[in-house]
């Protein structure tokens, strides 16, 4: 069997904020299929981690491979960057985020958000990337709202149309975060049920959430992350149900 | 050092038209503006729609087209009342309706217009929570109005004055049209005569920024003191 | 045709100052006016996007001397910037031999330049507030779809920047037509010309300036109504569905 490249490979991230190091050397694998979920209290790093992968972030040290690639940094007198920008915007194609406050932009429908990207990014044909676009929106239940703009859809529905806009670049790996944590309650279900679909399918994630249902049905694997370190990784039968380190113990317990 | 040919003293002297007539002018324009915004405040009907009648005609037209017509109808109108007394009274005056008084009048009516705008939001945004609080501890309308309303709302009114006020400035270049000597006048007649524009064009417009930086400062420090008790912003 | 003509004859009978002829100087002086106005308008939108994206560049050595120009041009009045390049367009060197000559020694080319320069500094400036407006999480969804800078300029930001800046660009539009009246003072028969010249000519200046502010009146509500309309169309993604 041809070995295909590991669609996303980080190692020994770090990371720091003027004195606090956030990130203290963290990395991940993720082989096609897997669904990565990162969890840990706030301030924990674990959005600072997913946003150092497609470098929305800069990691001051570390390495990120996508797809095989791995990213060239420089060191210049500002701290480390991309040697080649053209190579991370490469790479940002390949990986679509999905992000807690949605993102999507305020001035076009959601059917023009998805086909954005897709055509003026990817160079896709306008008449294939509309009939994606409708395929993912009847996926994602939001056929009838192809139209609106973002301010007049509830927030459940904007944050599936922008999982339909991440979808549309056909990605090697989805980066979520915290999807749900800008819902209502009564939104959330609607969302974890899409992203539940997109694990079932065979699709390489990476989510950030607080959702512990969500983890321990779909996840491969499971990281705890502490203070910028991590503290226990695993299966998530492993880590959610016996989790070893008192503080993961803690952090899992029911609260009252 | 530039040579101004002996206009140094003229420009000098219409620097000084330039901000006398814009400080009079802001001063006529600040009263109308509180007279604006409480009669668009008012329950009056009569009084609000003139209010907005007044607003909308004068952001409908040029300034120098009401300067025009004020400068040159008044002294038709001034010139009609002195007949008046003259024929009726047997009183002989003569009113020179002149330059100055136009663009004061003009300035300040215009500007007016925009204060009254900026006035009422800013005595919009007075909590009413302490008008009334104000009016329980016995104080009369007046006290209210110069001990609480006008302090707070001033915090609120400064970048529109501020703002208006710069535009203001700017617009006293107009009444060079008319006649009066400020100092764009004194430069163009030199311009005229020297056949050296930029010597004495230029120096003006560097006046006008001056006052413009000065004028910025002092809004800066004012708004310092009005923004007292409420944090740093 | 027959009729309307002995109507505005008749309309016109009685009337010692709107006569065809003065009515003329008007219609010109409209057509004058408009020209200017548009003409300045359409240059300066066209210089103030790239001034506006200098503007909000992060290398000082590229925004620093626009917000010069931008300073300079909305600090003084735009009298003074007029009489600058009306007066000092002769003093540069060899322009009175070339063959632009002709065309820059009327009156419409130098007010044309000023106004364009200076309704360029107040766009620039407004389109800067827009662009900076710019909501922070559409930008990070632009470079995480992985948009480059330019295309990101291009799909994202100035498109919503510009209905942004819809509002204070529509008063802008308003203060231009206002600020063309100027244009009378070296020696345009612009709308304010033409009835500076009726006011000479029949010291009647109540009817003269009164009849010019009524255009005016109408322009700028015509204005005001045009931009209403553009803001119901271009912003309707900004305003929640009515349910």
């Amino acid at each position: 069997m041809a070995a295909t490249p590991t669609p996303l490979e980080v190692r020994n991230i770090k990371k720091r904020f003027g004195d606090t190091e956030v990130l203290k050397g963290l990395s991940l694998q993720a082989q096609k299929g897997d669904v990565i979920t990162l969890i840990g209290a706030s301030g924990s790093g674990k959005s600072t981690f997913l946003r150092c992968m497609n470098l929305l972030e800069q990691p001051d040290d570390g390495d990120l491979i996508v797809h095989g690639e791995p990213i060239r940094f420089k060191t210049t007198r500002h701290g480390r960057e991309p040697e080649d920008w053209k190579q991370v915007v490469q790479m940002r194609a390949k990986l679509s985020m999905v992000f807690q406050s949605f993102n999507l932009w305020a001035h076009m429908t959601l059917l023009e958000n998805i086909i954005e990207a897709p055509i003026h990014v990817l160079k896709k044909p306008k008449k294939e990337a509309l009939e994606h676009a409708h395929a993912l929106l009847d996926r994602v239940g939001l056929t009838a709202r192809a139209n609106a703009y973002p301010a007049q859809m509830s927030g459940g529905q904007q944050q599936r149309g922008a999982i339909a806009r991440a979808l549309a670049m056909d990605p090697e790996v989805m980066l979520f975060d915290e999807p749900t944590s800008a819902l209502d309650p009564e939104l959330v279900g609607d969302v974890l049920k899409v992203m539940h679909g997109l694990a079932e399918e065979g699709r390489t994630m990476v989510v950030v959430t607080h959702e512990m249902g969500f983890a321990r049905d779909v996840s491969s694997q499971v990281i705890y992350l502490h203070q910028g370190l991590v503290e226990e990784a695993g299966p998530p039968d492993q880590v959610l149900n016996n989790p070893q380190s008192p503080r993961l113990q803690q952090f899992l317990a029911p609260k009252y | 050092m530039i040579d101004l040919q002996g206009y140094g003293p003229r420009l000098i002297e219409g620097a000084g038209v330039t901000i006398q007539l814009a400080v009079l002018s802001l001063i006529l324009a600040i009263i109308l503006g509180l007279l604006t915004a409480s009669a668009k405040m008012s329950r009056n009907w009569f009084l609000r729609r003139t209010a907005t009648v007044y607003t909308t005609l004068i952001r409908g037209v040029p300034d120098l087209v009401l300067m025009m017509l004020l400068f040159f109808g008044g002294q038709i109108g001034v010139n009609a009342i002195s007949d008046m007394l003259y024929y009726s009274y047997d009183i002989d005056i003569y009113i020179n309706f002149n330059a100055f008084a136009a663009g004061v009048l003009t300035i300040g009516f215009i500007f007016g217009a925009y204060m009254g705008e900026t006035f009422r939001g800013a005595f919009m945004a007075v909590d009413n929570g302490q008008i009334e609080a104000g009016k329980a501890y016995g104080m009369s309308n007046g006290l209210v109005f110069r001990r609480i309303r006008f302090p707070q709302m001033m915090r609120h009114a400064l970048p529109g004055l501020s703002n208006n006020w710069m535009v203001l400035l700017k617009t006293t270049a107009l009444v060079s049209v008319i006649g009066l000597t400020d100092m764009v006048r004194v430069a163009a007649e030199a311009s005229r005569a020297t056949h050296e524009p930029f010597t004495f064009l230029i120096p003006v417009a560097v006046a006008y920024l001056l006052i413009a930086s000065v004028s910025e400062w002092i809004f800066a420090r004012l708004q310092k003191h009005y923004d007292i008790g409420f944090g740093g912003q | 045709m027959l009729d309307i003509s002995t109507w505005f004859n008749d309309l016109l009978a009685g009337n010692t100052i709107f006569t065809a002829d003065t009515l003329g100087y008007y219609w010109e002086g409209l057509v004058t006016t408009t020209q200017l106005v548009f003409l300045s308008l359409v240059a300066g939108l066209i210089l103030a996007v790239p001034l506006a994206i200098m503007r909000s560049s992060k290398h000082k050595w590229i925004s620093l001397p626009i917000y010069l120009y931008t300073y300079i041009f909305r600090g003084t009045p735009l009298l003074i910037q007029l009489y600058i390049i009306y007066y000092g367009v002769v003093f540069i060197d060899g322009i009175q031999e070339s063959f632009l000559w002709p065309v820059l020694r009327e009156a419409f080319y130098p007010a044309l330049i000023a106004f364009t320069l200076n309704t360029a500094a107040y766009t620039t400036e407004i389109f800067r507030g827009a662009i900076k407006a710019t909501a922070k999480g559409e930008i990070e969804a632009a470079r995480a779809y992985g948009m480059s800078q330019n295309l990101m300029m291009r799909r994202i930001i100035l498109p919503s920047a510009f209905r942004r800046a819809l509002p204070a660009y529509g008063n802008e539009v308003i203060f231009m037509l206002h600020a063309s009246a100027i244009a009378s003072v070296v020696t345009l028969m612009d709308l304010t010309g033409a009835a500076r010249f009726v006011y000479a000519r029949y010291y009647a200046p109540f009817e003269a300036f009164l009849f010019v502010a009524a255009i005016y009146l109408c322009l700028t509500f015509a204005i005001l109504f045009f931009f209403r309309y553009l803001e119901k169309k271009l912003l309707a993604h900004l305003r929640p569905q009515d349910a």
